[in-house]
Formats: C-alpha cells, sequence, structure tokens
C-alpha cells in the first residue's frame, strides 16, 4: 500500500492522481425511473442490431466467396464440378450457421425492423440464383428460393445442436434423433425486395461469367443438352426484358433506378460479346482476355 | 422446346407484388397526410400559449383538445390500415408526423390540460408512453406481435419537441408577468435533460436531437439567472 502522493511543481498535493474517484453518482429525480426502464428497452435493441450486423457481414462475405468459386467454372446447363461444389458445399454450411444463430432475432416484427441489418440477403439470393442459372440454365423461384434459404437456416439448428451433442458422448442416441431437420425451427424469410434486388446483381454476374467463358473457352457459353442451344446472350436479353416490363417501385425509385440503368450496361456488354464473337470470332487469339477493370463501373458518359 | 429462362408465372407475382406495394403507399400516403392536417392545426392553436396569460388557458385547451380528438381519430384509422401489413416496413411513411402528433399531446397535458377523472389536469404533469398509449387506445412498445403501436423512439423524440417548445414559453411567460412558471418549466427541463443522460444512445436521430437539449437548458437558466438577479423569483408557496 502506498502512502504518497504525487505533487505539482510548486510541491502540493496534485488534485486528481491516480485512478479517478468513482462517478458521482447521477442525480435521481422523477423521472429518472421511467428513463432507464426506457434506457434499457434500447439497450436491447442496439445490442441486437449489432449482432445482426455482424452476423450480416460474415454471410456477405461468404456470398461473395461462393460467387468468386461459380466464376471459375466454365460451363452453364450442367452439375458443378466437384471441387466447386465442395468449396460451396462448405460455405453454405457457415452460412447456415449464422443463419440459424440470428433466425431467432428476426421474427415477426422484427423481420423488417432489421431489414437494413440483413443486407446480406441480397447477397445470399445472388449467389444462389447464380449457381441455381449455372447449374440448370434457369432462373430460380421467388417461392422455390424461399423455400431454400429457410431449408439453409433450419439445417443451420441441426448443426449446432449436432456439435453440443458431440461434446456429450454419453447420449449418442439423442444426438442421432436431432439430426432431423426441425420443420418448427424459426427460419428467415426472404422479402421481395431481397429476392429483386438479388436479381439486379445476379445480371452483373452472368455479364462477368459470359465475358470470362467466352474469352477462355473460344465459344458463348450455352446449354449442351439436345434441344436446349440457348446462349446466355439470349438469357441476358430475356433477364433484361424482365427487368424493363416490371413496374416501377414507388418509394425508392432512386435505388431501383440505379440498378436498372448498371442491368442495361451489364446487358449491352454481353450482347457485344455475341456481336464479336459472331463478326471475328476466330481471330481472337485463344486465352485474350479482355480487360474487365474498366467494365465493373458504370460510366456516366455512356 | 427447353425450359425457359424465366417462368412466365415468376413475372406475374412479382408484378403484382409491386402493384399492391404501390397501393399500399397510396393508401398510407393519404391517412398520414389527413393526420398531418390535424396535427398542423394543434400545433397552430398551441402556439398561442406564449401569448396567452396562464389564467386563460382553460379556454385554449377546449380548442386544443379538439384538435387532439381529431388527431385521435386519424391515428386509429392509420392504425387499422398499417396493422394489415409488417409494421416496420412502412413505419418510416408516418413514424415523423406520429412524433408530432404525440408532442402536442404531451405539452398539452402539461401545461394543465387533458385532465381527467382519474388523472386529473395539472401544470407540469408529464404523460409517460403508457399514458399517451392510454389516450391514443393503441398498444405502445409492441415486441411479441406484429401490429401498429407507438414507438419508444417516437415517444422520446416527442418529448425532445416540446422541450424547446417549454424554452420559448418561459421567456414569454416573465413577459407576461408569470415569473413562477418560468422557474417551473426550469426545474422540468433540467429533469428531463438528467433523464436523457441515462440513456445509452448511438450514433443516431436521437442522439442528434438529444445533444440539442442542452441548448434549451441554457435559455432557461439564462431566463433564471436574469430573475434571481433582480429578486423575481417568486417564493415557493406551499
Amino acid at each position: 500500500m502506498s502512502s504518497g502522493f504525487k505533487r505539482d511543481r510548486h510541491g502540493n498535493a496534485k488534485k486528481f492522481d491516480g485512478p479517478k474517484p468513482a462517478a458521482k453518482p447521477a442525480v435521481r429525480n422523477a423521472y429518472t425511473p421511467m428513463f432507464e426502464n426506457l434506457r434499457d428497452e434500447l439497450d436491447a435493441h442496439h445490442d441486437r442490431r449489432d449482432r445482426i450486423g455482424k452476423a450480416s457481414r460474415d454471410i456477405t462475405a461468404l456470398s461473395k466467396k461462393i460467387i468468386f468459386s461459380l466464376q471459375r467454372v466454365r460451363k452453364i446447363d450442367q452439375d458443378l464440378p466437384s471441387d466447386i461444389q465442395a468449396e460451396i458445399d462448405s460455405r453454405l454450411t457457415e452460412i447456415s450457421k449464422l443463419l440459424a444463430s440470428i433466425a431467432p432475432e428476426v421474427q415477426g416484427i422484427n423481420r423488417y425492423r432489421y431489414a437494413r441489418s440483413l443486407v446480406c440477403l441480397e447477397e445470399l439470393v445472388e449467389a444462389l440464383t447464380f449457381a441455381h442459372y449455372i447449374k440448370t440454365q434457369t432462373l430460380i423461384g421467388y417461392d422455390e428460393l424461399c423455400l431454400v434459404v429457410e431449408d439453409l437456416t433450419r439445417r443451420g439448428t441441426v448443426f449446432e445442436d449436432a456439435v453440443m451433442a458431440d461434446a456429450d458422448e454419453q447420449q449418442p442416441a439423442a444426438a442421432e434423433a436431432k439430426s432431423e431437420i426441425n420443420p418448427d425451427a424459426p427460419a428467415i424469410s426472404l422479402t421481395d425486395d431481397d429476392y429483386v434486388y438479388g436479381l439486379f446483381d445476379l445480371s452483373g454476374e452472368m455479364m462477368r461469367f459470359a465475358t470470362t467463358t467466352s474469352a477462355l473457352t473460344g465459344r458463348m457459353a450455352s446449354g449442351d443438352t439436345g434441344d436446349n442451344q440457348r446462349t446466355i446472350v439470349e438469357d441476358m436479353h430475356d433477364l433484361g426484358s424482365f427487368f424493363e416490363m416490371l413496374p416501377l417501385r414507388s418509394g425508392n425509385r432512386i435505388t431501383w433506378e440505379k440498378k436498372l440503368e448498371v442491368m442495361r450496361q451489364s446487358v449491352r456488354k454481353v450482347e457485344k460479346l455475341g456481336y464479336d464473337r459472331m463478326i471475328r470470332g476466330s481471330e481472337r487469339p485463344e486465352g485474350w482476355v479482355p480487360d474487365l477493370s474498366s467494365a465493373d463501373q458504370l460510366d456516366p458518359e455512356e | 422446346m427447353a425450359t425457359p429462362l424465366i417462368d412466365p408465372e415468376l413475372f406475374s407475382q412479382l408484378k403484382t407484388k409491386i402493384e399492391a406495394d404501390s397501393l399500399v403507399k397510396k393508401d398510407l400516403d393519404q391517412i398520414v397526410d389527413d393526420l398531418n392536417q390535424h396535427v398542423a392545426y394543434t400545433q397552430g392553436v398551441l402556439s398561442r400559449i406564449h401569448s396567452t396569460p396562464r389564467s386563460k388557458y382553460p379556454e385554449l385547451f377546449v380548442q386544443i383538445e379538439d384538435g387532439i380528438k381529431k388527431q385521435i381519430e386519424a391515428v386509429a384509422k392509420l392504425a387499422v390500415t398499417a396493422s394489415q401489413h409488417p409494421y416496420y416496413k412502412y413505419n418510416y411513411k408516418w413514424t415523423r408526423t406520429v412524433q408530432d402528433s404525440v408532442s402536442t399531446v404531451v405539452l398539452c397535458a402539461w401545461l394543465g390540460g387533458l385532465g381527467s377523472e382519474t388523472k386529473p389536469g395539472a401544470v407540469g404533469r408529464l404523460l409517460t408512453i403508457e399514458d399517451i398509449g392510454e389516450i391514443y387506445q393503441v398498444p405502445v412498445n409492441l415486441k411479441d406481435s406484429d401490429a401498429f403501436h407507438i414507438t419508444i423512439e417516437e415517444y422520446l423524440l416527442g418529448l425532445i419537441n416540446i422541450i424547446d417548445e417549454l424554452s420559448r414559453l418561459a421567456m414569454n411567460s416573465v413577459t407576461l408577468g408569470d415569473n413562477a412558471l418560468a422557474v417551473q418549466i426550469s426545474g422540468f427541463i433540467k429533469d428531463l435533460h438528467a433523464g436523457f443522460q441515462v440513456l445509452n444512445l448511438k450514433n443516431d436521430i436521437l442522439r442528434k436531437r438529444v445533444d440539442s437539449i442542452k441548448y434549451a437548458v441554457k435559455r432557461v437558466e439564462d431566463v433564471v439567472y436574469d430573475l434571481s438577479l433582480r429578486n423575481l423569483i417568486p417564493a415557493k408557496t406551499e
């Protein structure tokens, strides 16, 4: 125990030395209890939003990695190469766990309350629709995709239960029983916005995919099976018209129009690609890759 | 014929959803607009407190409470429509107006209006969020079901609105010779300021608005200082 104290340059004891004295208890008045209640409510809300936001950032990063893996595929309308499928599966497992961890927090009224913290769903839609497109050359519907995401969330609870059951070796039977997906577990639902904005981003990925595959394989990606010879150029046109025909959203008009414009650019790039292939496809040296770095940005001059 | 890229069903499904969404927004706009008019009228009548001596408040309350009654009716309409949809999907459409509406009610009650048999009106009465729910006949801070309600944020922002108005009244009440009211307002604003310090605020709109309270505190302190300098503060009556 020290009994000394610090002095200032005049030799007088310093007023505030060492750890600061504990803050004076706040003055209480008639309204303090009310504000304390409200504080607890607000704190719960902020904490929840933080937890959702953190999981959301991780899910976004994992979804982007899935998209990168998919961009390494060269053919559409057939199963993914096994190594890429394995990469994607392991990412999806992680996403499942994250979704399951926040699912109870975004039920009912909280689904839209935290919609802005859940932007990851847009990215996830992009990854899932892109994977579906490469495998089947079709666009997965809204209802179908909702089921996929709900299923992903519920599988996440199983993984967690399984881990907990593993630790508890005494009851292997319980672990066995739990490995079935519980249909009553809370699931995360997709909103229409998640789906539609995810699709907008899909068009960008398809453009990138079309560009790399046509440069590396020397032909435009297209269906392979019998009567399906549709190329990705046609698909881009279909997707483009699909968006052009949808009624304009009232409200978030600016985001909508921006996304629409980016999508138009993507369609343009792919049709230019189709034209190039047709006109001088054979003249291009094999393995030539166009510079994509500037193609990523929307040029306001155009 | 191979399967097309896009199932035609999907298009009509999304189109229907978007059209329905636009309709809801149009409906809400109209309802909120209606509420806004009643809020603006009530605020207008309330602004007369700055030139009305306290003895004449009862006459003013008749008009104010009439405006509030119309607001309550409009909120009831809003609640019916809003409860048909996820609350937070469209909440942004009305939250500002509801805040303003709440603040007219809180201010009126603070000045001594909106008395009932169980809760008589008195100057300095602060309505809690639960009182607000009772007056509007709507739930507050709803967590377990997805329907219309008044949120904590709306209530707190409504309180901050009246702090500003009261700091103005402190000055004007002195002009009208009612020094006791100025002193009472000063005490109230300081207490509320202390109350807001209890909250853990994030960097959001509430934080911004709470930061503005200190200017109101400063304004009323200046008024009280001027009064005390001249020995004009009335002695406390029992």
